[in-house]
């Protein structure tokens, strides 16, 4: 019993740790890929191929003045980047890196914890999440953080809804909430004729996963989708007053959220630890790497959304297409085709 | 288990001091944080229970709902009067103390009267194991027992979906042959836009539509700075 809780706490301390660590190193790796985009180098100076440049954005973002505004929420000031950077990490607690593994007779679960509720949980994350953007924007006391806290939100409602909705195909397959029991119906192989194929789900739910894909980028505020930090419009937005490593917090929950997403993305969509060689956490490593540079790639490539195509999209398009997935999947399970 | 009743009584205690907030907060915004603050501790306490689903339910409607609240408060109520907002006339104040002490009642009347142990419902930990999970029960209650309830619950949603969209269409839509209203704009830098010429037209107009002058808007302001427009001062203290 105990044992169970103690391998729990250990494999969570080492996947936040992790995690943390990779955080530092997706800014390396954005800054480094969209200089490549752009067709320059990147980071050079700091270490081999400017490897320690996180370390140095991290000393000076530490070594910054941190500011209150004379006109701000003192307390909600202090605490917003707290919560968006706090709640970020936690949703990786669920996500399955491995099965279980026998390490020095003891049984050890290559997961924090495999809940029944997993995927709501993280839903349940990313609706907690928005606070921090929010109460950060509205206690600035600036029009522009306030304007782009009113953005995030009205963003947020409204990705959420595709974001949660997507995934109701996955559910009525699988038949679970469970990340564990997903990634366990996955990585059952179908056979047409001699063709042997994994039960990976984005084969069987293509529009559930670019549907997902799309919300997923939405609601982590990402290029194309990034309107409550448009510079351009808003100097900045809701973290226009923040400095130091209170903005930090802002930015570094942003990538984590970016990383568990695309761990996620990997583990509902592509299988996670299930490859065709042989099984483990590598796979799901690569499968996030991808979604990671095409998160990259995106904000090399797309030009910001203006506002109210952002919610005609969210609404006129992706609402209805999401709702013809879950009826098709559901009359497809009704009349027995993929059942388990 | 007294570990158990340790969280259960922490969780409780900052349960209940958050929802003191919710009703001393000078601010508004204060109150509704509290307020997530009190559900975000409800949820926790429902996991002890082993409600999980519960739980992420409440966490997700309830405290997604909050943060509407929150835009309420801040497009609703002037940014100034935020931080000592007090809602509400002396006869509305009595008038919420009163409702609130028959509620408090009707709380305090349903915990003497019947003790919360010993009425255990028909779902053991066992037969909620037996049905795959908690996610798995409650959709076997709801979908079995209580398909009417959330059938007509969808119907009313539905209504009230339809009911948002016919208010938000635009008056065209809605009377076929009514021309659209377009705002259309004319530069004043335009060499033909003063209208002092002989037989001058406003060029472009389609027939049906009114021009700013006839509706008769606003006045036109010529100011050299932002100070002389407003008399809020641009740095420093705003005025009340």
């Amino acid at each position: 019993m105990y044992e169970h809780l103690i391998s729990s706490y250990i494999v969570g301390f080492i996947v936040l740790n992790v995690l943390l660590g990779l955080m530092a190193y997706m800014t390396w790796f954005e800054r480094k890929v969209l200089a490549r985009f752009q067709d320059r180098l990147g980071p050079t100076r700091t270490g081999p191929f400017g490897l320690l440049q996180p370390l140095a954005d991290g000393v000076k973002l530490l070594s910054k003045e941190d500011i209150v505004p004379a006109n701000a929420d003192r307390l909600i000031f202090l605490v917003a980047p707290l919560v968006s950077f706090v709640l970020a990490p936690l949703g990786a607690a669920v996500i399955p890196f491995g099965r279980s593994i026998t390490l020095f007779g003891y049984n050890v679960n290559l997961y924090v914890t495999d809940i029944n509720i997993a995927v709501l949980y993280i839903l349940a994350l990313g609706s907690m999440g928005v606070y921090g953007i929010i109460l950060g924007g509205y206690a600035s006391g600036n029009r522009y953080s306030l304007l782009g806290a009113l953005r995030s939100a009205a963003q947020v409602v409204s990705y959420e809804v595709v974001l949660g909705l997507s995934l109701v195909g996955v559910f009525i397959l699988s038949g679970s909430l469970s990340l564990l029991q997903i990634v366990n119906e996955q990585s059952q192989s179908l056979s047409f004729g001699g063709l042997q194929v994994p039960n990976w789900y984005i084969l069987s739910q293509p529009l559930a996963f670019a549907l997902f894909l799309v919300a997923a980028v939405a609601e982590t505020n990402r290029s194309p989708f990034d309107l409550p930090e448009a510079e351009t419009e808003l100097i900045g937005g809701f973290h226009t007053e923040y400095s130091g490593f209170r903005f930090s917090f802002f930015f570094l929950a942003e990538y984590i959220n970016m990383i568990v997403v695309s761990l996620l993305a990997s583990t509902l969509f592509l299988g996670g630890i299930d490859g065709p060689i042989a099984d483990g956490v590598w796979w799901l490593v690569i499968k996030a790497l991808i979604f990671l540079f095409f998160y990259v790639w995106l904000r090399a490539t797309l030009p910001r959304f203006r506002y109210d195509q952002l919610m005609g999209l969210a609404w006129k398009v992706l609402m209805p297409l999401v709702f013809l997935n879950i009826a098709l999947t559901g009359l497809i399970r009704l009349f027995g085709i993929g059942a388990i | 288990m007294s570990a158990q009743v340790l969280v259960f009584d922490i969780l409780s205690v900052i349960a209940v001091l958050a929802a003191l907030g919710v009703v001393l907060a000078r601010n508004p915004v204060h109150s509704a944080v509290s307020l997530a603050l009190t559900f975000v501790n409800l949820a926790a306490i429902y996991v002890i229970l082993r409600a999980e689903f519960l739980a992420v339910v409440q966490i997700i409607v309830y405290t997604g709902a909050i943060l509407v609240l929150v835009l309420f408060v801040i497009m609703l109520v002037h940014q100034e009067d935020l931080p000592e907002f007090h809602g509400g006339q002396p006869l509305q104040r009595i008038f919420g103390f009163l409702v609130g002490l028959a509620l408090l009642g009707e709380v305090a009347a349903a915990i003497l009267t019947r003790t919360a142990v010993g009425q255990s419902g028909p779902w053991t930990p066992q037969q909620v194991a037996a049905a795959g999970g908690n996610v798995q029960a409650v959709g076997q209650v709801l979908y079995s027992g209580y398909v009417l309830p959330i059938q007509a619950t969808a119907i009313v949603l539905l209504v009230a979906t339809i009911g948002a969209l016919v208010l938000a269409r635009p008056d065209a839509a809605i009377l076929p042959g009514v021309i659209q209203r377009q705002v259309l704009t004319i530069s004043l830098g335009h060499p033909r836009g003063d209208g002092e010429e002989e037989g001058y037209e406003v060029p472009m107009l389609p027939s049906g539509t009114t021009t700013k002058e006839e509706a008769g808007e606003r006045e036109l302001v010529m100011v050299k700075t932002g100070d002389e427009f407003t008399d809020q001062p641009a740095w420093g203290d705003r005025k009340r």
